[in-house]
């Protein structure tokens, strides 16, 4: 019988979006974290009676056949790519971009990865450098002897410097942004890659058209609904049992068949 | 004298195959834009003799409901939803073919594509290409595509089409429809929502009664087989005592 197999391919689909919706979860307090979910698609059918065939001498045709599906299959994983909250910590280096755009960080290997998370820090040279020690770019460079930072609305970086009135502009933050955030790769560490399936990065200022605003001693939280993603693990459970009572029901029919005298 | 184990039988054969559809759809439970299916009986009339009359049954079709699912927003840009009647045209190597489920993506060309590549073809049945640089796509109800480029003129207009005979459509699976029927343009109610999917209209304690009314059934005629089979050893019993 293929509903056994059926039941089983909706059991392995639950699975997989039990593991994507506790990923979710435990990413809940990751800044700048953006939440996934799990795509279904119908899996191929059988022709028992095939729709359109003649059913009579006088042209007649069957209006509908009989198709069988095969089950389910896991489409993608995609990613919500909706802002998350902003929390304020106060801390003159964490910035939070307000709309659209991705900071850019230079990987060790050269090539430019792509981040939500603005929590970032100086690092030994005075350079503005990310949680991990992966320098922002454009790289800016703090003097020494500032005594604080300021980061504006558009990105320009301020230092005030010990002896001085007016602050130095020491750099100016750009942002990226994609047609299709979505379909960036994750790389884990909060950064993302371009793919061909998010199209070409495209920078600019923050504040003009198109770009989200910085936003200073703030950072961006996930963007998981906790409660949604409780939820989701509540339909996913129960489609998981009842897909574990299909191949139930199909065993108990087997077993009706094997008493059978 | 086999008759009543035949019947039976034929009845059991239809509901495997009501079992297999019930298990379809609880698979399907949350496949995007996913349409539940159902069985339709037909009696299959047989005169194996004079006077007699002897009724089978089969599975005549699998038709399929086509009521909306429910919608579920998902802030995607690309996500689109058909409100009201209406399908997708995607363009595959045979051919267009139409789909409910509107996960559309881009390719590295700026074609809106769908969950398998196929690109979403546009009123002039051509691929619909995002400009170089955009970063902002905004589609209307009435399926125009716009960027922040150009906020004025649209770079394309997705199709949606609708079909007299829509239960003459045949599945090819991963959310896709065929039919040879002519495509119309969409009435003028239908509109796409952007940022919202529909999801599978597959109601689960509906599946769940059904999959329980197929078992107990399934059960009942197996007594009735049993049954048949013990009157007949009755008979040759009785019968071959007396001769």
């Amino acid at each position: 019988m293929r509903s056994l197999a059926i039941g089983a391919t909706g059991m392995q689909a639950q699975q997989l979006n039990v593991e994507v919706i506790s990923n979710n979860i435990a990413n809940s307090a990751t800044n700048g974290f953006k939440a996934q979910r799990a795509e279904f698609q119908d899996l191929l059918y059988q022709n028992m009676r095939r729709i359109g065939s003649t059913s009579s001498d006088a042209g007649t045709i069957v209006p509908s056949g009989v198709q069988i599906g095969a089950g389910v299959r896991t489409a993608s994983v995609y990613r919500i790519m909706s802002q998350g909250n902003l929390t304020v910590t106060e801390n003159q280096l964490d910035i939070a971009v307000n709309g659209n755009g991705f900071f850019q960080i230079q990987l060790p290997t050269g090539e430019t990865a792509y981040t939500r998370d603005g929590s970032f820090s100086l690092n030994p040279q005075g350079q503005i450098v990310t949680s991990n020690g992966y320098l922002l770019n454009p790289a800016i460079t703090v003097p020494p002897n500032s005594q604080s930072i300021t980061v504006s609305a558009t990105g320009q970086v301020q230092a005030k410097i010990a002896g001085t009135v007016t602050p130095a502009t020491v750099g100016q933050v750009t942002l990226a942004a994609f047609p299709n955030d979505a379909g960036l790769e994750a790389t884990g560490d909060n950064l993302f890659l371009e793919t061909p399936a998010s199209g070409t990065a495209v920078t600019g200022n923050p504040g003009v058209q198109g770009f989200g605003s910085i936003v200073q001693g703030s950072l961006e939280t996930s963007n998981v609904n906790v409660v949604q993603e409780i939820t989701n693990l509540i339909t996913a459970q129960r489609a998981y049992e009842m897909n574990s009572k299909v191949i139930k029901t199909t065993d108990e029919m087997m077993q009706t068949v094997g008493q059978m005298q | 004298m086999e008759n009543p184990v035949y019947i039976s039988l034929s009845r059991m054969v239809a509901l495997q195959r009501q079992m297999d559809v019930v298990a379809n759809n609880v698979a399907n439970a949350t496949s995007t834009g996913f349409k539940r299916e159902h069985v339709m009986f037909s009696e299959y009339l047989q005169r194996p003799s004079m006077g007699e009359r002897v009724s089978m049954v089969r599975d005549r079709a699998t038709t399929r409901d086509m009521s909306p699912g429910p919608m579920s927003a998902t802030s995607n840009p690309l996500d689109l939803a058909i409100r009201g009647k209406g399908y997708f045209v995607v363009d595959t190597l045979n051919g267009p073919h139409y789909t409910r489920a509107g996960r559309f993506q881009l390719d590295p060309k700026g074609q809106i594509v769908d969950n398998n590549g196929l690109p979403v073809l546009g009123t002039d049945m051509k691929p619909i290409t995002l400009q170089n640089g955009a970063n902002e796509v905004r589609i209307q109800g009435d399926g125009s595509v716009f960027t922040n480029l150009d906020p004025k003129t649209p770079v394309g207009k997705i199709n949606v089409v609708t079909f007299d005979k829509e239960q003459q459509m045949s599945e090819v699976g991963s959310g896709l429809f065929l039919t040879d029927e002519k495509p119309q343009p969409a009435p003028k109610d239908t509109r796409l929502a952007q940022g919202v999917i529909e999801e599978s209209n597959v109601q689960p304690v509906v599946e769940m009664t059904n999959m329980m009314n197929v078992l107990r059934q399934y059960q009942g005629i197996e007594k009735i087989i049993d049954s048949e089979h013990k009157s007949q050893q009755n008979m040759i019993q009785k019968l071959g005592r007396q001769a």
